[in-house]
């Protein structure tokens, strides 16, 4: 991989490059630009540099807008909703994970790979044909629109994928060196937490930020089992209007998407390879 | 904690003849498993059970004195329903179209991706984040900031070019299909691109050396070496991207709301169970949708396990 193309033609890869990255980045920038514009801004291109792209005052009424004016009673519950489903579905999945994960690791025994089979089938499993049991069930015994209400659907997305991903990373830890170190004289307890959890520790991580992004990102569950109450972020953004229903409220929607998108830009940037280790593992790598 | 597993190891692998004491070690092996799997197979499964449970019944949460069952009455109707038809049409016509279109794009990237050049992991990096943006969020910005009429980037820049007697398309209007294709298509061409990538540099770079000194030029590597390698991964890629693109709801839901002959299965669902409360015909129609992943993920799972024995071997 290091001999080839050495030096000549990397200029031209770096250009060739260029429309890519247009691709990708220029919807996230134009969506931020929307959201810093005012209402004159977003009618009137006069108000606006670079070819109508960014406006020429900064205006933060759509942010206000969401967090302190008329749809903050919208925004704001949702956004803890979000943090709160997502985190607990995040917690419990990953640690019920990682015991499950270890033992496929460590051990030998009939019908582990019927486990990830089923682990990986299971992750396949399209969400709309669970909605419709659950809708009716839910509100038959009170869970509809709660917070635990989604946390129990959100385990079945986010365990079969911990499980299939913790079990590939812990797959290439060198058990070995825990015995080594016993050898050395650590007592057992030490060599877990000096050995092996320092190696199994980014796995981990990996798969709690993976994890998260699924909860995170998930819509059917949401603006299904929800009504108002339990509503999270994904299905609040898909209930925004204006402030009367002729007003087109795209300010504030990419205001809200902004703020929802952030998080995952700064995670991908701190975390890139990791993510990117954990996403192929989960895909292509035993 | 771990010389008491090998110790257990050791009793199963010795006393294979299965007396009491290794059916014992078996099970403390597994226990660590249990609570996960069980969880897994309640929240995944049960659900499951009752849909196909409901899917043969006669069940309307408005009609509540007629419930009862009635066979394959649903599936009769989902099958001949001119709706649910053109869901069934339009669900494989967005797969289709999504997953060819960003396996292309996918693989052309992988490609560039898998050379050497200035700002290689910057390029990388910005690749995925499509991939990981809220999809809500990725199709509000698609509907209002880019194929909106009035202020959407796509017009903005055609009145850019050509002036401001440019033609100005009502994307969405006049092309409901594409528009939610092409904003599904950016979701998922990083995850085509990662997995590709990673087919790409698990090549044996010795053997394509020794092909480019015997004189092998860079279409003839391609298409003789690189290709055939890339095989498994291009199918993998394909199917796993059906798998969840067959699912999109998404993205219907938030750019057309299924109008304008967009309405895909899962959105067929959604309204026969949330608006018409026909809990019976939404879960047929699930049915369907579950037969229809377990085809393709049977296929996604033999490449996955064929991939794995390509490894260790």
């Amino acid at each position: 991989m290091a001999t080839r193309d050495d030096a000549k033609g990397t200029g031209v890869y770096s250009i060739i490059a260029i429309p890519i990255i247009i691709w990708t980045l220029i919807p996230l920038l134009w969506t931020l630009a929307l959201s810093l514009k005012g209402k004159d801004a977003l009618a009137n291109a006069d108000a606006n540099i670079l070819g109508n792209f960014w406006p020429k005052q900064v205006s933060w009424e759509n942010y206000q807008l969401i967090f302190t004016g008329g749809a903050s009673d919208l925004f704001l519950p949702a956004l803890r909703n979000s943090v709160i489903v997502c985190l607990s579905a995040t917690v419990i999945s990953v640690v019920l994970a990682t015991f499950c994960a270890y033992a496929i690791a460590r051990l030998d025994f009939p019908g582990k790979r019927m486990i990830l089979t089923t682990a990986l089938g299971v992750s396949f499993f399209p969400v709309i044909a669970m909605v419709t049991p659950l809708f009716d069930v839910w509100r038959n015994i009170g869970l509809f629109d709660t917070i635990p209400g989604l946390i129990i659907p959100y385990l079945s997305l986010t365990l079969p994928l911990s499980i299939w991903i913790l079990a590939a990373f812990f797959q290439q830890i060198p058990w070995e060196m825990e015995q080594a170190a016993q050898v050395d004289g650590a007592t057992t307890w030490q060599a877990f937490r000096k050995v092996i959890v320092p190696l199994a520790a980014p796995g981990v991580f990996t798969t709690a930020i993976i994890t998260f992004f699924t909860a995170w990102n998930d819509f059917v569950f949401a603006i299904s089992l929800t009504a108002d109450k339990a509503r999270t972020v994904p299905a609040a953004l898909a209930f925004f209007t204006g402030a009367s229903q002729f007003e087109q409220p795209t300010g504030g929607i990419m205001a809200a998407a902004v703020v929802v998108t952030i998080p995952v830009v700064i995670l991908v940037l701190l975390f890139q390879r990791r993510i990117v280790a954990g996403l192929t593992s989960g895909a292509v790598k035993g | 904690m771990s010389t008491a597993v090998d110790s257990a190891t050791g009793v199963a692998t010795g006393g294979t003849a299965g007396g009491g004491p290794s059916r014992a070690a078996n099970w403390a092996r597994r226990a660590p498993l249990l609570p996960a799997l069980l969880l897994v197979i309640l929240v995944t499964q049960l659900p499951f059970v009752v849909t196909i449970v409901i899917s043969f019944m006669n069940y309307n949460a408005y009609y509540p004195n007629e419930t009862g069952f009635t066979g394959i009455t649903n599936f009769k109707t989902v099958l001949s329903d001119p709706q649910a038809r053109s869901a069934i049409l339009v669900t494989i016509l967005l797969t289709v179209a999504v997953v060819l279109i960003s396996l292309v794009l996918g693989l052309l990237i992988a490609l560039l991706l898998d050379r050497r050049f200035h700002g290689r992991g910057v390029v990388r990096t910005m690749m995925i984040t499509p991939f990981l943006i809220v999809p809500v969020a990725a199709a509000l910005l698609w509907k209002h900031a880019l194929y909106n009429p009035e202020y959407g980037l796509l017009n903005g820049l055609l009145r850019m070019v050509f002036g401001p007697g440019a033609v100005q398309p009502d994307w969405i209007g006049q092309h409901p299909r594409w528009a939610v294709i092409f904003a599904i298509v950016w979701q998922w061409t990083p995850f085509m691109m990662l997995i590709l990538l990673a087919g790409l540099q698990s090549r044996p770079m010795d053997i394509i050396e020794a092909a480019r000194i015997d004189g092998a030029n860079n279409w003839q590597i391609f298409r003789h070496m690189t290709l055939p390698h890339l095989r498994t991964y291009i199918e993998l890629a394909a199917l796993l991207g059906s798998i969840y693109v067959v699912q999109n709801f998404d993205h219907v839901f938030t750019i057309t709301s299924g109008g304008l002959g967009t309405a895909n299965l899962p959105y067929y669902i959604y309204q026969t169970f949330y608006t018409a409360h026909d809990y019976g015909l939404a879960s047929a129609a699930g049915v369907i949708v579950v037969v229809g992943t377990i085809i393709i993920s049977t296929a996604a799972l033999r490449t996955v396990f064929s991939l794995f024995k390509e490894q260790s071997r």
